[in-house]
C-alpha cells in the first residue's frame, strides 16, 4: 500500500490546468503532517511540457501516454486509472470539479467502492491522516463537512481557488511511465466533434476574474462595455439567468443555481439585483464588487464593495481608470 | 423505447435552509421537482413521442412522491417509489445501488436524470448507476438525438471551452443540463389526474437488498453555516472619484488586481 496522495492533473492543449497545481499544493501541505508522498496523474499524449510544469509540485508523476486518452472519455480514463489505483492503493485521489471530474469521479468511486465528495470548497487533513471535505449543499445555503469510510482512496473534486498555488513547492518529481493497454471493447463512446466556444477566454468556472452584467445592461449590444472591462482585467464575462432566458447571452456564461457556480478571486456584478438563484452561484468568490442603481439591491448584502450608481457611467470609467493604472506599472 | 427517468423532489431555490444543529437542518416546507430532473423527464417524453414506448419515473424517497406526480402530469406512463426506513440518511452510492438493483432485470434503452439534484448538488447517482449496470454514461448533456434502429445516441455535452459531440451505444445513462429543452407545463386536467395516479411502491426486501448493501461510503459529520462576508463597504463618493476609490481598494485592500 503506497499511502500516496494523488491528483489527476487535467490539461488542455498541453497546458496543465491551474486547479491541478492548487490541489498538488494542498497535497504538499497535507504531506507535511502525514509524511505521505504526493503524485500527479497525467493521461494523454505528448505530455513532456505538462510533465515538466508539474515536476516541482510532486514526488512522482504517473504518466500514461496513449492516443485513446485524447479527447477525454470516461471509458478510457476509468479503466486505466482504476487499474493503477488497484496496483498502488493510494490513500487519496483529488481532481478539479470540472466537466471531466464530475463525469469521471462518481463512476470511478462506485467502481472502486469507495467514498467520493463532489464539488468541495475545502479539504482538511488531521494529524491522524483523517481527511475531511467541506462542500456546499442547497446551492451554498449550508455547508457539510464530510467524512469517508475506510475504503481507499478517499476521493474528492474541488472547486477553483480553494487552495493557493504554492510559490516554492520544492519537489522534483520522478517520472513513472505507466503502460496502458486499453481493451478496445471498453471504448464505447466516441467523440465525433468539438465546437470551440467563441473567444479565447477561460470558462467562468476557471477564470480568476469574472465580470458580469444582468438585466440592468438593458440590451445585448451593451455587453460590449462589459467585455472591454473584462479584457483589461484579463477576466471572463458572466451573466444572469434573465439575460440567458432573453437570448442575450450564451447559457455557458450563466452564473447561479441553474447555471454555474463560480469561485473567482474577483467577481464584479453590474446591474444585477441579486436574486437568490444568482447569489448561490457566487458564494465562494473571494472578493465581490456590486454596482447597481438601486441602493437597496439585495446584491449589496453579498458584496465586499458596492457602488449605488449607474453602470453606463461607471463601467467605461472603470475600464479607463484600470488601463491608466496598469500602464504605469 | 423503454425510458426510465430518476427524479427527486427538493427544496425550492427560494426555500430557507438553515443549520439547526451539527446533525440537523431546518428546511422551509417549499418543495419543487428538481429543475434538471424536469429537463430529463421532458427529454424522455420527446423521445417517446417520436419512437413510441414508455417513460417511467423513479424516485428514492421515503416521504415525497410529488416529483413522480409531476412526471405523470407531464406525460410519464408509470411511476415507482423506492422507500425503506433503511434508506433514511443513505448516501448517494447506496441510492445508486438501490436504483440499479431495481433496473437490472428490466429491459431499458435509456436512463435519464438531472445533472445533479438541487439539494445535495452531488451528481453522483446517475454515473454511479451506470457503473453498477455496466452501461456507458455521459454527464451534463445539452443535445440528444436517438437512432432507435441502430440503438445509438448522438449527444452534445458542454465542456469548459466549448461543446463536444459524442456517439454512444444504447442502453446508456445521460444526465441532463439546462439548454437540452424547455420542460412542458402540464395541463391542469393532467395535474388532477396525476394526483390520483397509482404509484408502485418498492422496498429493499423486495429488491433482495439488506442493510449492509446500503452502508454509506461518505457521511456528513457536521453541518456548518456558509462562510459570512464582512459587511459591504459602500463607496459613497461622487462619480468619478468612486471609480478611483474602487480601483484603489481592489489593489491595496483586497489585493485581487
Amino acid at each position: 500500500m503506497s499511502n500516496e496522495i494523488w491528483v489527476l492533473a487535467e490539461h488542455r492543449e498541453g497546458k496543465v490546468k491551474k486547479i491541478a497545481f492548487e490541489l498538488l499544493s494542498a497535497g504538499i501541505e497535507f504531506s507535511k503532517k502525514t509524511g505521505q508522498e504526493v503524485a500527479a496523474l497525467l493521461l494523454g499524449s505528448g505530455l513532456e511540457e505538462a510533465a515538466k510544469s508539474l515536476t516541482p509540485f510532486a514526488d512522482k508523476i504517473y504518466v500514461m501516454d496513449a492516443p485513446s486518452f485524447t479527447p477525454y472519455t470516461s471509458d478510457a480514463y476509468l479503466a486505466s486509472i482504476a487499474s493503477l489505483i488497484k496496483e498502488h492503493q493510494p490513500s487519496i485521489l483529488l481532481g478539479g470539479a470540472t466537466s471531466t471530474g464530475k463525469d469521471l469521479f462518481p463512476r470511478l468511486a462506485m467502481h472502486l467502492q469507495t467514498g467520493y465528495a463532489p464539488d468541495c470548497t475545502g479539504l482538511t487533513m488531521g494529524e491522524d491522516g483523517k481527511l475531511i471535505a467541506r462542500r456546499p449543499l442547497f446551492g451554498g445555503k449550508v455547508f457539510a463537512e464530510m467524512a469517508f469510510s475506510e475504503a481507499r482512496p478517499r476521493m474528492a473534486t474541488v472547486r477553483n481557488n480553494a487552495f493557493l498555488v504554492n510559490e516554492s513547492p520544492g519537489k522534483s518529481a520522478k517520472i513513472v511511465p505507466v503502460s496502458s493497454q486499453i481493451d478496445p471493447s471498453l471504448l464505447k463512446k466516441k467523440v465525433t466533434g468539438f465546437e470551440k466556444a467563441a473567444g479565447a477566454k477561460l470558462d467562468i468556472t476557471e477564470a480568476d476574474i469574472v465580470v458580469a452584467a444582468g438585466r440592468g445592461i438593458k440590451a445585448p449590444e451593451n455587453f460590449k462595455m462589459i467585455e472591454d472591462l473584462a479584457e483589461v482585467l484579463n477576466g471572463s464575462v458572466g451573466t444572469t439567468r434573465a439575460t440567458v432566458d432573453e437570448g442575450w447571452r450564451d447559457l455557458k456564461d450563466q452564473i447561479g443555481k441553474s447555471g454555474k457556480n463560480i469561485s473567482a478571486k474577483l467577481y464584479m456584478a453590474f446591474g444585477i439585483s441579486g436574486a437568490i438563484h444568482h447569489i448561490l452561484g457566487i458564494g465562494t468568490c473571494k472578493t465581490v464588487v456590486a454596482v447597481d442603481t438601486d441602493p437597496n439591491a439585495l446584491i449589496f448584502n453579498y458584496s465586499d464593495y458596492g457602488i449605488a450608481g449607474d453602470l453606463f457611467q461607471i463601467v467605461p470609467a472603470l475600464t479607463e481608470e484600470l488601463k491608466k493604472v496598469f500602464s504605469t506599472e | 423505447m423503454e425510458i426510465y427517468v430518476f427524479v427527486k423532489q427538493v427544496p425550492d431555490p427560494e426555500a430557507i435552509v438553515k443549520v439547526k444543529s451539527d446533525s440537523e437542518l431546518e428546511i422551509e416546507n417549499k418543495y419543487f421537482t428538481s429543475f434538471f430532473d424536469e429537463i430529463a423527464i421532458e427529454a424522455g417524453l420527446k423521445l417517446k413521442e417520436k419512437t413510441g414506448g414508455k417513460v417511467t419515473v423513479l424516485t428514492v424517497d421515503n416521504r415525497r412522491v410529488d416529483a413522480l406526480r409531476r412526471g405523470i402530469s407531464m406525460g410519464a406512463d408509470d411511476a415507482v417509489q423506492i422507500a425503506d426506513p433503511a434508506l433514511e440518511g443513505a448516501d448517494q452510492f447506496a441510492l445508486a445501488r438501490t436504483l440499479s438493483t431495481y433496473l437490472k432485470d428490466k429491459p431499458f434503452d435509456l436512463i435519464l436524470t438531472g445533472r445533479q439534484a438541487m439539494d445535495d448538488d452531488a451528481g453522483i447517482v446517475g454515473p454511479a448507476v451506470a457503473e453498477c449496470l455496466g452501461i456507458p454514461h455521459i454527464h451534463s448533456i445539452i443535445g440528444l438525438e436517438v437512432d432507435d434502429q441502430k440503438k445509438e445516441a448522438k449527444v452534445l455535452r458542454e465542456v469548459e471551452n466549448g461543446k463536444e459531440s459524442l456517439t454512444c451505444p444504447l442502453p446508456a445513462l445521460f444526465t441532463c443540463q439546462k439548454g437540452l429543452n424547455a420542460p412542458r407545463i402540464p395541463l391542469v386536467m393532467n395535474v388532477m389526474k396525476a394526483m390520483k395516479a397509482q404509484i408502485k411502491k418498492v422496498d429493499l426486501a423486495s429488491l433482495g437488498l439488506s442493510l449492509s448493501d446500503v452502508s454509506p461510503y461518505i457521511k456528513i459529520e457536521k453541518y456548518v453555516p456558509p462562510p459570512k462576508r464582512p459587511p459591504v463597504k459602500m463607496i459613497k463618493e461622487d462619480f468619478p472619484e468612486n471609480v478611483k476609490t474602487l480601483v484603489k481598494l481592489l489593489r491595496e485592500e483586497a489585493k485581487v488586481i
